[in-house]
């Protein structure tokens, strides 16, 4: 019981402090990249901070009301994996946020949200089956889809299920929005759409939405780390290589179409999952 | 207990008939208030009695199995006669081939000196009861000022009603006598004229395409009762009893004639549950009237045919037929989530939102475990209701604005409230955790994991289910800040079943713990599930439904709070880039000739991913092959 609250409050209050610092790491490497300077690390919490002290102003209240449930879940998504619970069951309340982010940006009357609304549920029905494939194929290697089962693993799961985790790698780029795949938003101003689903989502609300984020970062990072759960420092290892490929990938990649996404990316992934389950299979 | 089951089966029988002759319609809405009343108290007072074996005595001097008989035989011409009303082949072949079946089955094969028990009630035939007997009774209720308003639109002179009030409760009764049924030929009987029921409704308005469309149900639906009769000749051929139970005793078969006969009762349900290729009789069946639509696809009709499956599933456990019937439903259950993407139409988006979850339901019979089965019934209970829900708010808001097309529903908030945020709710039942639709969806999921292709299926249909009800739910909230919506006048008896059945969606997700414990878990001999605290665990993962309850229904609350504190806030129109009209919120903005420009918006439905023109074709190739092999695997 002291064992779970502790893990409940370093998910609840650590988690997006340390999502907010990786976000800030991110734009420090972006802008290396780019020969700029770029913000300090700590630059996201100034930002959310400064958020929350603007007037509360809302196209409808909807968008607050939807705000609000989009954070308690992926807040709980968090928790539930700090807690070491059901895959499946941290996939279905991941989807919560992703539907309520949604339905706010649908209910104002405003092409730009409305557009990246669209755009954002495309992205949904694009990584959705992939995830869920992932951890599908964490439990034919494991035997179970409790976290605190996987995570008793003798050998590295990646070695098992590698092209999952390339699988793995395409559904986060889509969700963290990152290029080749920021169709419904991006953190880039020059985007088309303005800031897609996120374009009436401001002041507090957009605060409450970057807090969001943050934990859905580390929630990413999590999964990520169950593939190497053996040995911490290669875990961590595991984990800086692939988001630093995330960040190289979306600093060299320009913005594709939706289109193309959905026939790239439902073929890539669904080819590397029926491959690597194949032989899991063909293996046990 | 023999006044429950006359209750239960006969008194719909009587009260449907009395809907057909008393005419005033005062009386016929007093006659189905109290027939629904009765029903609702008669299965919960059966299922606290528990299960039992019954069989009626003599009446007048004949046994009821021969009174079953002669109707079967009176009611396979009757469904002859229509073939030749309606010129179709099919019709005839079917029926006449059925007739052929019986008359080998009845007068040369079957032994009838050997007794069978007539009724027998186990928990699902109690659970399934409850579901027919309450939910389709909140539905019938609801017909009555539905009807009332449909006859008034389209202008008819004389009333239509007592007829389709006949079939709409003597459906009732024909579903529990089904579900209560241990003899196979009293199973059959009440299958068939489930099929008949079906297709008077459907052909209800008399128009072309309501007659082309009941045709069609009649014909597959046929299909349905040919294979029926062929699986029971199998069956009885082999086995030499048309006892389920006994049946069911001797263990999972090994016999060549009975798997055979297995998989043809299999395939029976398949054509009652609408299974691809079976899909079109269905989704025709939306030109019927709302009420029949909800009928249907929640508490009769589709989930006579997953019961089938399901009644008859431990017979052909750990066997190939098994593999067969759960590769099936998975197929289904993943190709109706991708063909539902394309859909605007909003009954048609429900429609293949249940084929595809039946699909789900016959994959947990296939799959054939203890975990399979509690998943199963939680998602026959679940969906039950919140389809039922779904259809009779989509046909409030058909009847008020004229179409059932989700974009002309756009905004649906600011107009009529109440059916909005209950839709929402609805919908939001369907799709999200902590409600029981998903939880019987995490359950198929994690007991079908040995099966590879069958959790790859399941688990991508999961995932596009997202799409199609997330975009929904959006396009009802659409609306400028500051804008007050229009309360909404509604009849009383409209409102009672849609707020009875919005609470039972959400109440019984919460109760879903407690309904494993007392319901579920006594049909096995060793639990599947382990309640503690309001989590279910099982030996692969764990649900939290009341922490999960917690959690999310205080952020809920929290989040309803600061909307209503938002009541005095200053609203922003949409962005526009400084193009807005001044002083207005609905995002109109000055454009060409400095002429104001109204926003207009739609939704995405990637016909050219997801088409019907694409797909449908596909999918049914397929699903007949799967049929086939599944079949052809039993020889």
């Amino acid at each position: 019981m002291t064992t779970e609250i502790i893990l409940i409050l370093i998910a609840v209050i650590v988690a997006p402090l340390l999502g907010g610092l990786i976000s800030g790491i991110d734009r420090k490497l972006t802008a290396w990249f780019q020969s700029r300077q770029g913000p300090p690390i700590t630059q996201g919490f100034f930002d959310v901070a400064k958020l929350f002290g603007k007037e509360k102003m809302a196209a409808n209240p909807w968008i607050i009301f939807c705000a609000w449930v989009y954070l308690v879940a992926a807040a709980l998504s968090v928790v539930l994996f700090f807690l070491q619970s059901d895959l499946l069951l941290i996939f279905f309340v991941q989807a919560i946020g992703a539907v309520f982010m949604v339905i706010g940006a649908m209910s104002v009357p405003s092409p730009y949200s409305q557009v990246g609304a669209q755009r954002e549920l495309i992205q949904i029905l694009t990584y959705e089956p992939l995830l869920i494939l992932v951890f599908v194929s964490i439990y034919l290697a494991t035997g179970s889809f409790q976290i605190d089962q996987i995570m008793q693993v003798e050998q590295p799961l990646l070695f098992k299920l590698p092209l999952m985790f390339i699988v793995l790698g395409y559904a986060l780029t889509i969700k963290l929005r990152k290029s080749p795949f920021d169709f419904s938003t991006s953190h880039h101003g020059h985007q088309e759409l303005v800031k897609g689903v996120l374009t009436e989502y401001s002041g507090p609300f957009l605060g409450l939405v970057e807090v969001a984020h943050w934990y859905e970062t580390i929630l990413v990072l999590g999964l990520c780390a169950l593939f190497w759960s053996t040995n911490i420092l290669a875990m961590i290892a595991l984990l800086v290589v692939t988001y630093l490929a995330e960040i190289i990938i979306d600093n060299t990649m320009a913005r594709m179409t939706w289109r193309w996404m959905l026939k790239y990316v439902w073929s890539v992934g669904l080819a590397l999952s029926f491959v690597n389950l194949i032989w899991l299979y063909a293996k046990v | 207990m023999s006044n429950l089951l006359v209750v239960l089966v006969l008194l719909p029988f009587v009260a449907g008939l009395a809907c057909y002759l008393l005419r005033a319609s005062f009386v016929r809405s007093l006659v189905v208030l109290g027939t629904g009343g009765i029903l609702a108290v008669a299965s919960i007072a059966l299922m606290m009695t528990g299960p039992f074996t019954y069989s009626p005595g003599p009446v007048l001097g004949m046994s009821w199995d021969s009174l079953i008989t002669i109707a079967d035989f009176a009611l396979l011409i009757v469904i002859l006669f229509y073939g030749f009303k309606h010129n179709n082949l099919l019709i005839k072949l079917f029926s006449v081939a059925q007739m052929v079946g019986l008359v080998i089955l009845e007068l040369f094969w079957v032994d009838h000196t050997a007794h069978v028990p007539t009724f027998y009630a186990d928990q699902l035939s109690l659970i399934m009861v409850l579901i027919i007997s309450i939910v389709g009774s909140l539905i019938c209720i609801y017909a009555i000022p539905y009807m009332k308003e449909h006859e008034e639109h389209l202008h008819l002179e004389t009333s239509k009603q007592p007829r389709f009030f006949l079939f709409l409760v003597l459906f009732l009764g024909a579903m529990n006598g089904l579900v209560l049924s241990n003899n196979i030929l009293w199973l059959y009987f009440f299958f068939e004229i489930t099929t008949f029921c079906s297709f008077m409704l459907i052909g209800h308005d008399g128009t072309e395409i309501a007659i082309k469309n009941s045709v069609r149900a009649l014909w597959m639906n046929s299909a349905g009762g040919v294979a029926f009769v062929a699986g029971m000749m199998f069956i009885y051929a082999t086995a030499a009893t048309l006892d389920i139970q006994a049946l069911l005793a001797s263990g999972s078969a090994t016999a060549v004639g009975l798997l055979v006969g297995l998989a043809f009762i299999s395939f029976a349900g398949f054509t009652k549950a609408a299974q691809l290729p079976f899909q079109g009789w269905l989704l025709g069946a939306m030109v019927a009237p709302t009420p029949v639509s909800a009928l249907l696809h929640s508490s009769t009709m589709v989930k006579a045919g997953v019961y089938v499956v399901l009644r008859f599933a431990p017979a052909f456990a750990g066997t190939f037929v098994a593999t067969g019937v759960a590769l099936c439903g998975g197929f289904t259950f993943l190709a109706c989530a991708a063909l539902a993407i394309s859909q605007s139409n909003g009954k048609k988006i429900l429609a293949y939102s249940t084929i595809s979850n039946l699909g789900l339901i016959i994959a947990c019979a296939g799959i054939n475990t203890p975990a399979a089965h509690t998943a199963a019934i939680f998602l026959i209970i679940f969906h039950a209701v919140s389809k039922a829900l779904l259809f009779l708010c989509v046909g409030t808001i058909e009847q008020r604005i004229g179409s059932r097309d989700i974009e002309d529903m756009r905004g649906l908030y600011a107009r009529m409230p109440r059916t909005a945020w209950i839709t929402i709710t609805g919908i939001l039942t369907m799709l999200l955790p902590p409600f029981g639709v998903l939880l019987g969806k995490w359950m198929a999921i994690e007991a079908a994991s040995d099966q590879l292709f069958v959790v790859v299926m399941l688990a991508m249909g999961s995932a596009l289910t997202v799409v199609y009800w997330a975009r929904w739910a959006g396009s009802l909230l659409d609306m400028p800040g500051g804008e007050k919506p229009v309360p909404e006048e509604q009849a009383l008896l409209m409102r009672l079943p849609l707020l009875t059945l919005c609470l039972g969606s959400v109440g019984l997700a919460l109760a879903s713990p407690a309904m494993y414990e007392y319901l579920i878990r006594p049909m096995f001999a060793s639990a599947p599930f382990m309640v503690t605290g309001g989590v279910l665990s099982g030996p692969m993962g764990a649900f939290a439904v009341y922490p999960l309850f917690l959690v999310l229904g205080l952020g809920l609350l929290y989040a309803l709070r600061v909307v209503k504190k938002s009541r005095g806030m200053t609203f922003a129109a949409p962005y526009s880039g400084g193009a807005n009209v001044k002083g207005s919120n609905d995002g109109s903005f000055v454009g060409p000739m400095n002429a104001p420009v109204k926003i207009e918006a739609g939704n995405y439905y990637l016909p050219a991913f997801f088409g019907e023109e694409r797909l449908t074709t596909f999918a049914n190739i397929a699903a007949i092959a799967l049929i086939v092999l599944m079949i052809g695997g039993a020889l």
